[in-house]
């Protein structure tokens, strides 16, 4: 073992470069013979599948069909597991207070900004099969890479926590009490990653993230009035009125709800990990697509579900996860409640595995071990190991007596949102980067649209700024 | 007979497609289906090296990291304000 560590880390004279040659038709064939491993196996057969439902597809069968369902995955999942605990309590936080107006047009727009960077790092990852961290390291450096590792593993953690609180809240509305509720995500985040396959990870993780769709039904018990809502997305109005500071908190809430680092992080590497090859990007495309779709329908849903406390007056302010459900329950049932409270708590479960993932990719990436869900956990036990510590930690931490959940609550989205913009310029200069990127550089109206989403992000938290130091201003 | 890389590509579809089950045992399959920088023995010894930051990107990178600190400054202003630990 050790001696083919020490072949698989020798120096190659080349540098690494976009190709799309096959392992076999390479003139280091037989050295890689050598050095296959599971991981190569694994994806190998993957692969495999893949060819064949193209072989198929273009024969005009329902390989088209079966091709689309073997490389959707990390879009639908970066999407759904984004459509966290707190992303939903801000969705609902944002219905209450504001009803239907403004605000479902704008979560509309924050997905399309989710969907214009997301749809980077599915090129980032196809072509140089390498995850993002790995990346910011490579070209800018342990310093830059330092940095930008740093607000990922800090904004995780937070996010991290925050999921296990909206999983106590959601099970807190059947009375289970908190230790079992967060034993209860735990095993599934270990039963979700000891798999040893990447494909089945996948699919056991987005048959959890379709019940995101539970606030669907939520919201239909709430009764909409479809023609105010349609007269709002079209309009934009009525626009939010009251205090200018709770405004602008929501609006960076509901962007930190969608764009965030851990979905660069996460969706690259699981890219990656899934083995897609450039001419898989299209397919990429069509995930993270259906993902911004899925995930914006079933944010609109979360906020109209909340509307009936609009317009019955009451305060959702200093709601948490179970407390929307319980004062619900008057105007949407005890079975609309029900579905509300536990679409949070798989919210949170979605979340965690995606979120803990991430941070073990990451890990993995810069330290130069292995980092697949294709391995073997005594191949790449620190991989694992990051994952389970990351999740244990914030389950504890959770449970701690007077811990100060709504402290966390607080802070998280709105340190996603603080962090994007460091995060964006690392996208957007390894976007555009030939020696990485070949032909699949940018071109000029994804700059265009990278672009506003920074420029977009660093204004909202420069007004952010602004209502801190002078709350008075804003009515704060 | 030499193939070029996309009809290449396609023949190694053909083939593939054509077999019931791969046998993953064999190397070459296992090579046939990955592209070469797609495998952990390439990626372990082969890395993107750094790149030239110009005058104009470490400004950029700089400025970023300055606003990112400062507004968790203010961050944690807000969160201590809202918690109604400062005024």
């Amino acid at each position: 073992m050790k001696r083919l560590n020490d072949e698989l880390t020798a120096p190659l004279a080349d540098r690494a470069q976009p190709t799309t040659e096959t392992a076999a038709a390479s003139p280091a064939a037989p050295e890689f013979e050598r050095l296959l491993t599971h991981e190569d196996v694994d994806r190998a057969r993957d692969r495999w599948e893949v060819v064949r439902a193209r072989r198929k597809g273009a024969a005009g069968s329902f390989g088209g069909v079966r091709l689309l369902w073997l490389l959707i995955g990390p879009g639908v999942l970066v999407f759904l597991g984004e459509n966290d605990a707190p992303s939903m309590l801000s969705y609902a936080a944002t219905g209450a207070r504001f009803g239907v107006g403004f605000f479902l047009p704008f979560v509309v727009l924050t997905f399309a900004m989710g969907f214009v960077v997301q749809e980077m790092t599915v090129r980032l990852g196809a072509v140089t099969h390498r995850g993002h961290a790995e990346l910011i390291f490579d070209r800018f450096g342990r310093f830059w890479g330092h940095f930008a590792m740093g607000d990922l593993v800090l904004g995780n953690f937070l996010t991290l926590v925050t999921e296990f609180i909206g999983v106590r809240a959601g099970l807190g509305f059947f009375g289970v009490r908190p230790g079992i509720a967060v034993g209860v995500t735990l095993v599934i985040v270990l039963g979700a990653i000891t798999t040893g396959r990447y494909w089945t990870w996948e699919r056991i993780t987005m048959g959890l993230a379709i019940f995101n769709a539970l606030f669907v039904p939520a919201a239909l018990l709430a009764r909409p009035d479809w023609h105010a809502v349609g007269h709002a997305m079209l309009t934009w109005t009525p626009l939010p009125s009251g205090s200018h500071y709770e405004i602008l908190v929501l609006i960076l809430a509901d962007i930190g709800a969608t764009v965030t680092p851990w979905m660069l992080f996460f969706q690259q590497s699981a890219v990656v990990d899934k083995g897609l090859q450039p001419r898989d990007i299209n397919a990429g495309r069509i995930d993270t697509a259906l993902g911004t779709l899925l995930a914006s329908t079933f944010a609109i849903a979360t906020i109209l579900a909340t509307v009936p406390l609009f317009h019955h007056g009451i305060n959702a302010s200093d709601f948490q996860g179970a407390q929307f459900a319980e004062a619900l329950e008057p105007w949407i049932g005890h079975l609309g409640a029900s579905l509300f409270a536990l679409g949070i708590f798989e919210a949170g479960i979605v979340a965690a595995i995606a979120i803990s993932t991430s941070s073990a990719y990451a890990f993995g990436e810069v330290m130069h071990t292995g980092h697949s869900l294709n391995r073997p956990v005594r191949d790449a036990w620190p991989f694992y190991l990051t994952l389970i510590g990351s999740a244990c930690a914030a389950a504890a931490l959770v449970l701690i007596p007077k811990f100060p959940l709504e402290f966390v609550v607080l802070t998280v989205n709105v340190i996603a949102v603080l962090a994007m913009p460091p995060a964006l310029a690392f996208l957007m200069l390894l976007v555009n980067d030939r020696e990485v990127m070949g032909e699949h550089v940018n071109g000029f109206w994804g700059n265009v649209a990278g672009v506003t989403v920074t420029i977009l992000l660093i204004i909202a938290g420069i007004g952010f700024g602004m209502a801190t130091v002078f709350p008075k201003w804003l009515g704060g | 007979m030499h193939l070029g890389g996309h009809q290449a590509e396609l023949e190694r579809d053909r083939v593939m497609a054509e077999a019931r089950q791969p046998d993953l045992e064999d190397p070459h399959v296992v090579l046939s289906l990955l592209e070469s920088d797609q495998l952990v023995a390439a990626k372990r010894r082969t890395h993107f090296g750094p790149r030239k930051l110009s005058f104009g990107v470490r400004v950029l990178l700089w400025s970023l990291r300055v606003y990112v600190v400062v507004m968790m400054l203010l961050a944690l202003i807000s969160v201590l304000r809202a918690a109604h630990v400062i005024g």
